[in-house]
């Protein structure tokens, strides 16, 4: 992850808020940079006097934010004419996950944004299965303020032994992946056997 | 969709909770292995204030400090974190690049065409020196 985040870090100390917002929207479209880990040494700068602690925030929200709603913008314009396409409209499991993507559309968009990758992917499903735009809208939004905030505040509070604390961040980011997707796939079993007890 | 599917889709649905399930109890073990040996470290600690240790990472670093060094550093941010002139490191290294202090270590080692390694021992070999005289005349002043 070093040959990644070295020449990115050069890059933020370099070109500061321009950089943030670069590697934040690029990440949350779908390139997979240690984002997270970024924001910690950003944290961490900015309890040097480095960098201002809330223009960085404001900066990594607002560009989390279009990068998720890019996502969601391709997917929704674009993805009727590649369902037609690929016959994904015929897949059963696809037709599963539509119905119950579109009745958990708050709780998962919210969830999915403290999962890493994870949240680029729910970006373009919730575009496919066409969850409300004001609906993906708020719940991106508040889930983007949470999430940078507290990589943020702990690279502020570490100050400068953040580098001690990036592999405790990049492992809480993947128990947070793990236990939301099975959080959702729980949900989804549930109301499954429910619907399949019923019959 | 017949029941027939659905049984399919919710069996596969619960091998992927059981996968899960692992991949979570491996990632809190790795966790709260990362946790124990940054107590180790003192790095956290639960017995003094949580208070005194943020203050701590927060002082401005001295000589002891220079091993945090890391080459993606910028001159720029190391003359802030040590608090040296802005021109120090340029005149003792003999620096000609115009870009300085907005330039890398490693991407000065690049131009200087010196490993990495070396330009990094030369900085911090260059701060001891000046964090050294700096801490000694402070030290006299405060005597006197």
């Amino acid at each position: 992850m070093d040959a990644l985040l070295n020449p990115i870090l050069s890059y933020v100390l370099l070109y500061k808020y321009f950089a943030i917002f670069f590697v934040v929207y690029t990440g949350a479209i779908i390139i997979p940079w240690p984002a997270n880990v970024m924001l910690l040494a950003v944290g961490a700068f900015a309890s040097q006097g480095y960098i201002s602690f809330w223009i960085s925030l404001v900066v990594a929200v607002v560009a989390n934010t279009l990068g998720d709603l890019t996502d969601y913008g391709i997917s929704r314009i674009f993805g009727d004419a590649i369902i037609k396409k690929f016959r994904i409209d015929k897949v059963r499991f696809f037709i599963r996950l539509k119905e119950e993507l579109v009745t958990d559309a708050a709780v998962t968009v919210f969830t999915t944004r403290f999962a890493g990758s994870l949240s680029s992917i729910a970006n373009f499903l919730a575009g496919f299965v066409e969850v409300p735009f004001m609906t993906f809208l708020w719940f991106d939004l508040l889930g983007n303020i949470v999430e940078p905030f507290a990589a943020l505040t702990l690279g502020y509070a570490v100050g400068n032994y953040w580098s001690d604390f990036s592999n405790l961040l990049s492992l809480t980011a993947g128990i947070i992946a793990a236990a939301v997707l099975l959080f959702i796939l729980a949900r989804m079993y549930r109301r499954m056997m429910h619907k399949y007890e019923e019959k | 969709m017949t029941a027939l599917t659905t049984a399919k889709i919710m069996r596969y649905i619960k091998y992927a909770m059981i996968a899960l399930t692992a991949v979570l109890l491996l990632l809190t073990v790795l966790f709260v292995w990362n946790y124990a040996a940054l107590m180790r470290a003192r790095i956290i600690s639960d017995r003094e204030g949580e208070l005194s240790a943020i203050v701590q990472h927060h002082g401005p670093l001295t000589a002891s400090d220079v091993g945090l060094i890391r080459p993606w550093m910028t001159f720029d941010y190391i003359n802030t974190l040590f608090k040296v002139p802005p021109d120090y490191l340029k005149t003792s290294l003999s620096i000609t690049d115009a870009s300085y202090p907005r330039l890398s270590l490693s991407g000065y080692a690049k131009y200087d065409v010196t490993s990495t390694d070396a330009m990094l021992t030369e900085v911090q070999q260059s701060l001891d020196t000046y964090l050294a005289a700096t801490t000694s005349s402070t030290a006299t002043t405060t005597a006197k």
